[in-house]
């Protein structure tokens, strides 16, 4: 395997790892929240699924995005994997380091924004949803920033080879 | 410089009303979000000046029939009240010991009933009365080994912060063959204790709430003594954010500049109305009252934190609070005191 494509896997490799970090960490801190209120009020389940789940969907940007290069990669079309230069290798890197980094940032936090909003659902459940779920959707939308960025160069910012 | 060493500095003038609670814990998650679901469950004010307003004991106590403080079918006697009253706190400190994931606070706050135990157990051996066998079973010494180690008079079976509290106690009541010198040692050796602690568990906001304890504890002596007219000047604890001198400067002037005095202080509301009650009433009741809603005031400002121990320790004192009120209203009906007494007790 040439440099070129070993750099462009480190980079698919790393949206996965840290976009996957961040979201087992986020849904770690909710989940924790989440059970210690259903210890006492099991009737709430429904309401802290949505908020525990949430933290998840770096997660799968990050999935998404190493899937994207290992599918411009022709990883699994038939004539195997094309020779890529090393200055293609570290564009496709650097396409993949905004929702590494915003994945697994945003998820971290999205998981405290959702066990606040957990407590908050324990006290007053009419909030569960305007607050709670609200405010975890907006620290959501710098995960999918990310995302747009990554895909953006993915798609339109690099010159792959053809297979 | 760190938060606990920055937090050891606070003056009484370095914070508006209550100091820093600290930062975020997420290991305690979990137990946040249980204390924050059993809050839900805690008498509402309403319910306690609805009991404080009932026409006598049997209609406060059927009051409390919807909460976990209901009595049996058909039973209203105080023993009863006392006995659920006694179950609650037990299973409220159990619940604390089994969320508290840093053994060390648990056992901090184990160590208030060895101190209430030893406290009564000196007492009455210097005043040569029987020990008794009345002990809480709820700190870190049991009831049983208490009774025995003071039988022996073989202290060194206790632990060190024990054992200094002992020798203290009675050191403090042979020179003067005052009884009351063996509390204001107690009190001085447990509250130097309760911040050695805190300041070695690094905890900003243990040490913010013992330092402010440390600081009401010390406003209700200077009061006291002011009224005793007592010229004891050494009883006062250190380690609070009120200067000893600001409050030795208490006893010396009259009632009317008290208030003044602490001003600047976060505790002007609690010694304003305190002394304004006590120069109407002869009676330090509003002063308990507003220094246990300063306490609870800062104890609601764990609010903000969305994990940590703070909440779970702000649960436990709240909640040990709720059961004393409750307490305290239904021994006031089962006594038949005026209601507006118990209203005072419980502030507006």
């Amino acid at each position: 395997m040439d440099y070129g494509v070993a750099l462009a896997l480190v980079g698919a490799g790393l949206a996965a790892l840290m976009a996957g970090i961040g979201s087992a960490i986020g849904i770690g801190i909710a989940g924790r929240s989440a059970t210690g209120v259903l210890s006492e009020k099991p009737e709430r389940y429904g309401q802290m699924f949505i908020m525990v789940v949430l933290p998840g969907t770096q997660g799968f940007y990050g999935f998404l995005a190493a899937f994207l290069v290992m599918l411009k990669l022709n990883f699994f079309g038939a004539g195997g994997v094309p020779e890529l230069s090393v200055q293609i290798g570290w564009q496709v890197l650097a396409a993949c380091l905004p929702i590494a980094f915003a994945g697994l940032m945003s998820a971290i936090h999205q998981g405290k924004v959702c066990a606040g909003g957990i407590l908050m659902a324990a006290k007053r459940p009419e909030m569960a949803f305007k607050a709670g779920v609200v405010y975890a959707v907006m620290v959501e939308v710098y995960a999918v920033l990310g995302l747009l960025v990554t895909m953006f160069i993915l798609l339109k910012g690099i010159t792959w080879p053809t297979p | 410089m760190n938060d606990i060493a920055e937090q050891a500095e606070l003056g009484g003038l370095d914070f508006y009303t209550y100091p820093p609670v600290g930062g975020e814990d997420w290991g305690y998650a979990f137990a946040t979000a249980q204390v924050r679901a059993i809050e839900t469950q805690m008498l509402s004010r309403a319910v306690l000046l609805d009991m404080a307003n009932a026409q006598n004991f049997e209609d406060a106590a059927d009051l409390l029939t919807a909460s976990e403080y209901a009595l049996p079918q058909g039973s209203r006697n105080f023993t009863e009240v006392e006995n659920i009253l006694k179950l609650r706190r037990s299973a409220v400190r159990k619940l604390f010991a089994d969320l508290m994931i840093d053994e060390p606070i648990a056992e901090l706050f184990r160590a208030r009933d060895d101190f209430a135990n030893m406290r009564l157990a000196i007492r009455r051996t210097l005043t040569e009365k029987p020990l008794g066998t009345d002990y809480s079973d709820d700190g870190n010494v049991a009831a049983e080994q208490f009774e025995q180690v003071f039988e022996q008079e073989n202290y060194s079976l206790l632990p060190d912060y024990m054992q200094q509290a002992v020798g203290r106690a009675v050191l403090a009541y042979y020179q003067k063959k005052d009884i009351r010198q063996i509390d204001y040692a107690i009190d001085s050796v447990q509250a130097e204790y309760n911040l050695q602690k805190a300041r070695q568990l690094e905890s900003v906001f243990l040490l913010g709430l013992f330092r402010t304890r440390i600081d009401l504890t010390n406003i209700r002596t200077m009061l006291r003594l002011k009224f005793a007219e007592s010229d004891q000047r050494s009883v006062f604890l250190s380690g609070g954010y009120i200067e000893q001198q600001r409050l030795k400067h208490g006893l010396d002037i009259g009632y009317e500049a008290v208030g003044a005095l602490f001003f600047a202080t976060p505790y002007y509301e609690v010694v304003e109305s305190g002394v304004n009650y006590f120069v109407s009433n002869k009676s330090f009741l509003k002063l308990e009252q507003q220094c246990e809603e300063h306490l609870t005031g800062f104890l609601r400002t764990t609010l903000q934190i969305t994990a940590g121990p703070q909440p779970v320790i702000a649960y436990l004192l709240m909640k040990e609070n709720e059961i004393r009120t409750v307490r305290l209203i239904l021994t006031a009906k089962n006594s038949a005191l005026e209601t507006k007494l118990i209203l005072d007790c419980l502030g507006e």
